[in-house]
């Protein structure tokens, strides 16, 4: 089987939802500029591209349409490429590269632009036309329950205190504060128009100032808005194509697709999605928890991610090098890209051969995907 | 000479809250103010008070967008953007030699007719003149404005020896449409109108308190309702204005009356006052005032001070024979009344409405201009001469006199003629200070039905509305009951109103000169009916309701609704249901029977379904109305001003609004008749629901509500059957609802909700305390 390789990796600065400086941005344009930074950034020739796989959590409105086919156009990529917009909730671009990893083993082209893109503020979650199925709505509620409440259930079956998800929160600024400083997103960062810097880090947090918040979801519960990711704008995107298609034209081969994995769970509790794809992604690759030198866990909520650790039994200080969802904020469809192209990335980097993203995925899911070194 | 555009110098409380008016109106403003020593941002002054503006709770602008009307700048870069100005209004502090420095570079600058105006309450309109070139005397003027500018009618004129009749006009005419002010003309006498007697009437209350002994408590108790005065009385209207102002008021008073005023003998400040000033005790914006909630024991506690100790204790109501006497009879009974409060009564009116009487025709032309100042200037019921004529202007001058007490001349007029007011052939005139009656004139395009009431018979009556002849073929339907609240009297005589209309009149306008259009249903009489278990009355009641504000709607002619302060719940909804609506910029409708546990019954829910479901600038698709009419009729929203009304569909394009109270029944009048020609009833409105589904996304919604918190057990169950309505009950998207179908809806929840305890209790709760059960 031909091998896969993750060969660029960009994201546009990820800013507030409705407050911050993307707010004005249409989705269909923050997607293009990323596109166009990833064709610029790794010199690709356009016409090799077999397909623009979009992911996007909630393709209506200005995310409506065939989004991808317009980004096609919007970035001037040739009339030959394709384009399919694909929606797993937060897990979308994380499921475009998979697709691609699959066409191009099955010969199905040889390189991909994986993007994502959501733009919260200006389709709000969860959508203008929010249309549940009422029998399934009346048997099964949890089929359409709210983010937070499955993190509120997490919390209490995993008996996570408010001071440990704070404590995880404040570490999460801390590390992408100190990163932004030191210029460590600048190799990732496409600016949009006069752009240029993520909006949604807090480097002055504190336990102090998060125990000082009210609870966002549940009056009895745990989780604040400080303990979550914070409605964010933003887009990524990765090419993906053969490791002989990358060597032939010389591209900067980042990482290599080990193995990935889908799985669901309980709804309720889809925070710990993680578990059983990463359990399944570590087994098709031959590989223990232990084996990962590098790991992109989503933040959606601490009070998630806790125990998506204990459960897997990772090492903490490998996790989220340059903070997570939590500071840097998740623009839906934008985060599975992102978090895939960074492992890619910081496995180079930081010379490691092995590494982990996954992230959870509202309705009950996890997605996982093992990358390594070439 | 037309003003479109309005430049206000000096941005502070005053000058602000003036130019956001101005915005209201639609009238471009630009508003300046100095550089701070070693500012930044060389605006800062300016900018800031419309950060503030925007922020200000009651809200200074009627939309925030009406922020973007108003133009901020600095003097020393900008004072060229007043160049096209036809109206600069001078709102500075007040020293004279920086205003006059003001006016000199203002003269450089402005347009040779353009009109300047001082907002001065001290300063002679001679001494700010003085100097200036011709010109400049030629286009001033003072124009005093009260505080909060949006919400105080009262606006005090007046003109120099030299100042242009048409600049005069042109402002009072600006003042009086675009601003929606009661304009007074005043003469150039120190504090003016109201100012001039209010203060007095403060510092008289205060001092006689003191040397009477009486508590806060007792005066504000007798000050207040008896006398037909905001229920603060004096004491808490100092609290809210502020302590610290008083000594203030007092020096400038001084500087400027002549010897020999009443006024001067009553100037001095009670060591109280100082004492509590100067430890911060300025009012409602510093520790405390005269009153104080007291928090220390984890709740508020609230206090009052001791007038002679300066000690706070527990506030105890006033429980005054006087104030119950005057209940029934008036404010006769009140200062005759020989208890404390009725001597505090007579001490201080008698002073005051005596001091009001000697100073005709000194401040202004006649007794209308005081008496109508008094009314907007300081939200007194009635003007200092009609509260003499309520005494008897006779009695009031004997009982003067008895009290060794000077009686003025007019007041000695009065008496022989037998009062300042009289009605003669159903015209309303007053008493003139140059001897017989005039006839009080109304000015061209303001129409009340005071007026009209008090000339004519009604056409149809009963003990909750009437019917009258408004001339030019329209007819007025006036609500009478107590709050104007809406019963099955008014149904009936509306139902009553329609084929009479039909067979004699060209159009329906519904008003009223209430403090608010209506604020709803009956609830008391719902809640008996309820306890009774009444079902079948309610029911029908219900039913009478819907079918009377369907009737108006489908009547062979216009009905023009006309509201003015609050329309709830069923006032909002018969609002609803008219072809048009000329509804004051002081009007605050809303949809809020989820607070007493109901839901619009009278077809509010339809209504509002109908207005999202096409209008045309919704987002697509078919969820979107019923979220939005879900989120402003769960949330009881009430809008803030006739604009923000606009903003929920309360309001429609083809409605307008009206900025003068006085000018609302004669522009709805000319509304409906400008739709006389070729009317037709409207086609009834068919509409499409999603049903099930819809109801199943804001069941999602209200759980999560129910669990951060922010919904309590009975908003659930409440909210839970307006969005059974809403959804459209059992239907689907590829069906159509007409109106009787959105309207048993209506009722079948309604009729559920009022089964349930929790909802009788919100009733109960609501009219026992007038605020909603949180239960």
């Amino acid at each position: 089987m031909k091998n896969v390789v993750i060969a660029g990796y960009v994201r546009t600065p990820f800013t507030m939802a409705r407050k911050g400086a993307l707010a004005r941005v249409r989705p269909d344009d923050l997607a293009a500029a990323a596109v166009r930074g990833l064709l610029a950034k790794t010199g690709v020739d356009g016409t090799e591209i077999e397909d623009l796989v979009l992911g996007c959590a909630f393709p209506e409105g200005e995310q409506g349409f065939n989004m991808a086919r317009l980004v096609v156009l919007m970035a001037d990529l040739p009339i030959a490429v394709a384009g399919v917009t694909l929606n797993r909730f937060c897990g979308s671009s994380m499921q475009a590269i998979h697709q691609a990893a699959g066409a191009i083993q099955m010969n199905a082209g040889h390189a991909f632009i994986c993007a994502g893109v959501e733009s919260m503020s200006r389709v709000p979650m969860p959508g203008f036309n929010p249309s549940p199925n009422p029998v399934l709505y009346q048997e099964r509620p949890e089929a359409y329950i709210s983010m937070g409440i499955t993190a509120e259930n997490l919390a209490k079956k995993y008996s996570i205190s408010r001071q440990e998800q704070e404590a995880l929160a404040v570490v999460s600024h801390q590390k992408a504060a100190a990163a932004q400083a030191a210029g460590r997103f600048d190799d990732e960062i496409i600016a949009v128009g006069e752009v240029t810097q993520d909006g949604c880090i807090r480097p002055e947090t504190t336990a102090d100032t998060l125990a000082g918040l009210k609870l966002a979801f549940d009056e009895q519960g745990s989780v604040t808005a400080g303990t979550s990711s914070p409605l964010t704008d933003g887009a990524a995107a990765a090419l993906v194509c053969s490791e002989e298609f990358a060597k032939a034209n010389g591209l900067p081969v980042l990482a290599r697709i080990k193995s990935v994995a889908v799985a669901g769970c309980a709804p309720e509790i889809m925070g710990i999605g993680p578990v059983n794809a990463t359990l399944k992604a570590l087994a098709r690759a031959g590989l223990k928890a232990a084996d990962l030198d590098l790991i992109e866990l989503n933040e959606a909520f601490a009070a998630q991610a806790i125990p998506c650790v204990r459960d897997l039994g990772l090492d903490m200080a490998r996790i989220n090098l340059d903070g997570g969802a939590i500071a840097l904020g998740h623009p839906l469809g934008a985060t599975g890209a992102r978090i895939t192209g960074k492992v890619a990335a910081l496995l180079k980097r930081e010379g490691k051969q092995f590494g982990l993203a996954t992230q959870c995925i509202g309705g009950g899911q996890g997605i996982a995907t093992i990358l390594e070194a070439v | 000479m037309e003003i479109r555009k309005v430049a206000v110098i000096g941005a502070g409380v005053m000058g602000a809250g003036i130019a956001a008016h101005i915005a209201n109106a639609g009238v471009p403003v630009v508003l300046l103010d100095i550089v701070p020593p070693a500012a930044e941002n060389r605006n800062t002054l300016a900018e800031g008070a419309v950060q503030k503006l925007l922020k200000s709770d009651p809200a200074a602008f009627m939309h925030p967008r009406n922020a973007r009307l108003v133009t901020t700048g600095n003097l020393e870069d900008d004072l060229a953007l007043v160049a096209d100005c036809d109206w600069i209004i001078e709102a500075i502090i007040e020293r004279l030699d920086l205003k006059q420095d003001l006016y000199q570079r203002l003269d450089q600058v402005r347009r040779a007719d353009a009109v300047v105006s001082s907002n001065t309450s001290t300063i002679p309109l001679q001494a700010l003149v003085a100097g200036l070139p011709e010109n400049f005397a030629k286009n001033f003027l003072i124009t005093h404005f009260f505080n909060p500018p949006r919400y105080m009618r009262l606006l005090e004129i007046t003109g120099g020896e030299k100042t242009r009749p048409e600049a005069l006009e042109a402002v009072s005419r600006f003042c009086d449409h675009k601003l929606g002010k009661g304009v007074i003309h005043c003469k150039d006498t120190p504090a003016f109108i109201a100012n001039r007697i209010g203060i007095f009437w403060m510092q008289v209350a205060v001092l006689e308190a003191m040397e009477m002994g009486l508590s806060v408590e007792a005066a504000d108790a007798v000050m207040g309702k008896p006398v037909g005065v905001p229920k603060t009385g004096v004491f808490g209207l100092l609290d809210l204005v502020g302590i610290d102002l008083m000594p203030h008021l007092m020096k400038s008073m001084l500087d400027a009356l002549p010897e020999g005023d009443a006024f001067r003998a009553k100037a001095g400040m009670p060591d109280l006052i100082a004492t509590m000033i100067r430890d911060g005790y300025t009012g409602r914006k510093g520790k405390g005032g005269f009153y104080r909630l007291n928090r220390s024991h984890g709740q508020k506690l609230k206090e009052s001070i001791d007038l002679a100790s300066g000690e706070y204790h527990a506030s105890v109501p006033a429980n005054l024979a006087s104030v119950k006497a005057s209940a029934r009879g008036g404010l006769g009974a009140l200062i005759g009344h020989p208890d404390q409060g009725g001597q505090y009564a007579w001490r201080v009116l008698s002073q005051v409405l005596a001091y009001a009487a000697a100073l005709v025709p000194q401040i202004a032309d006649d007794i209308t201009a005081v008496d109508k100042a008094m009314r907007l200037g300081f939200n007194w019921k009635f003007g200092p001469f009609e509260l003499i004529d309520q005494i008897g202007a006779a009695h009031f001058a004997e009982k003067l006199a008895t009290d060794n007490q000077p009686v003025p001349a007019l007041l000695q007029q009065a008496a022989a003629a037998g009062g300042f007011y009289r009605v003669q052939d159903g015209q309303l005139e007053y008493l003139d200070t140059a001897g017989p009656y005039r006839t009080l004139e109304r000015p061209e395009g303001v129409l009340l039905l005071e007026d009209i009431k008090r000339a004519s018979q009604p056409l149809l009556k009963n003990a909750s509305a009437s019917l009258w002849d408004i001339g030019d073929g329209v007819v007025c339907l006036e609500f009478t009951s107590k709050m104007n609240a809406l019963d099955p009297q008014i149904l009936e005589l509306a139902m009553q109103a329609i084929p009479l209309v039909k067979s004699r009149y060209k159009a329906l306008v519904i008003y009223n000169e209430g403090s608010n259009f209506s604020v709803g249903a009956n609830l008391g009489l719902l809640l008996f009916s309820a306890n009774m278990a009444s079902w079948q009355q309610i029911e029908s009641m219900i039913e009478a309701g819907q079918n009377t504000y369907t009737a108006l709607r489908y009547a062979p002619f216009p009905v023009v609704g006309a509201p003015s302060g609050m329309a709830l719940g069923g006032g909002c909804e018969i609002l609803l249901h008219c072809d048009a609506v000329q509804a004051h910029a002081e009007t605050y409708m809303g949809l809020v029977e989820v607070g007493v546990g109901l839901i619009p019954g009278w077809g509010g829910c339809k209504e509002m379904l109908q207005r999202w479901v096409t209008n045309p600038k919704r987002p697509g698709g078919p969820m979107p109305p019923v979220i939005k009419c879900f989120e402003t009729l769960s949330t009881a929203t009430v809008a803030k001003s006739a604009q923000e009304a606009r903003d929920y569909l309360f309001l429609r394009p083809q409605d307008s609004i009206t900025m003068n109270r006085e000018r609302l029944l004669a522009d709805a009048k000319a509304s409906a008749l400008r739709l006389v020609e070729g009317y037709q009833p409207p086609e009834p409105v068919e509409i499409s629901l999603p049903g099930p589904t819809a109801l199943a996304a804001m069941t999602m919604a209200v759980h999560d509500f129910h669990t951060m918190g922010r919904a309590t057990d009975h908003d659930v169950t409440v909210s839970l059957a307006l969005a059974e309505v809403l959804s459209g009950g059992d239907t689907d998207m590829t069906e159509t609802l007409d109106e009787q179908a959105l309207l048993a809806l209506e009722r079948e929840q309604f009729m559920q909700l009022l089964h349930d305890n929790h909802t009788l209790a919100r009733m109960e709760h609501m009219l026992e305390t007038g605020k909603p059960l949180r239960n």
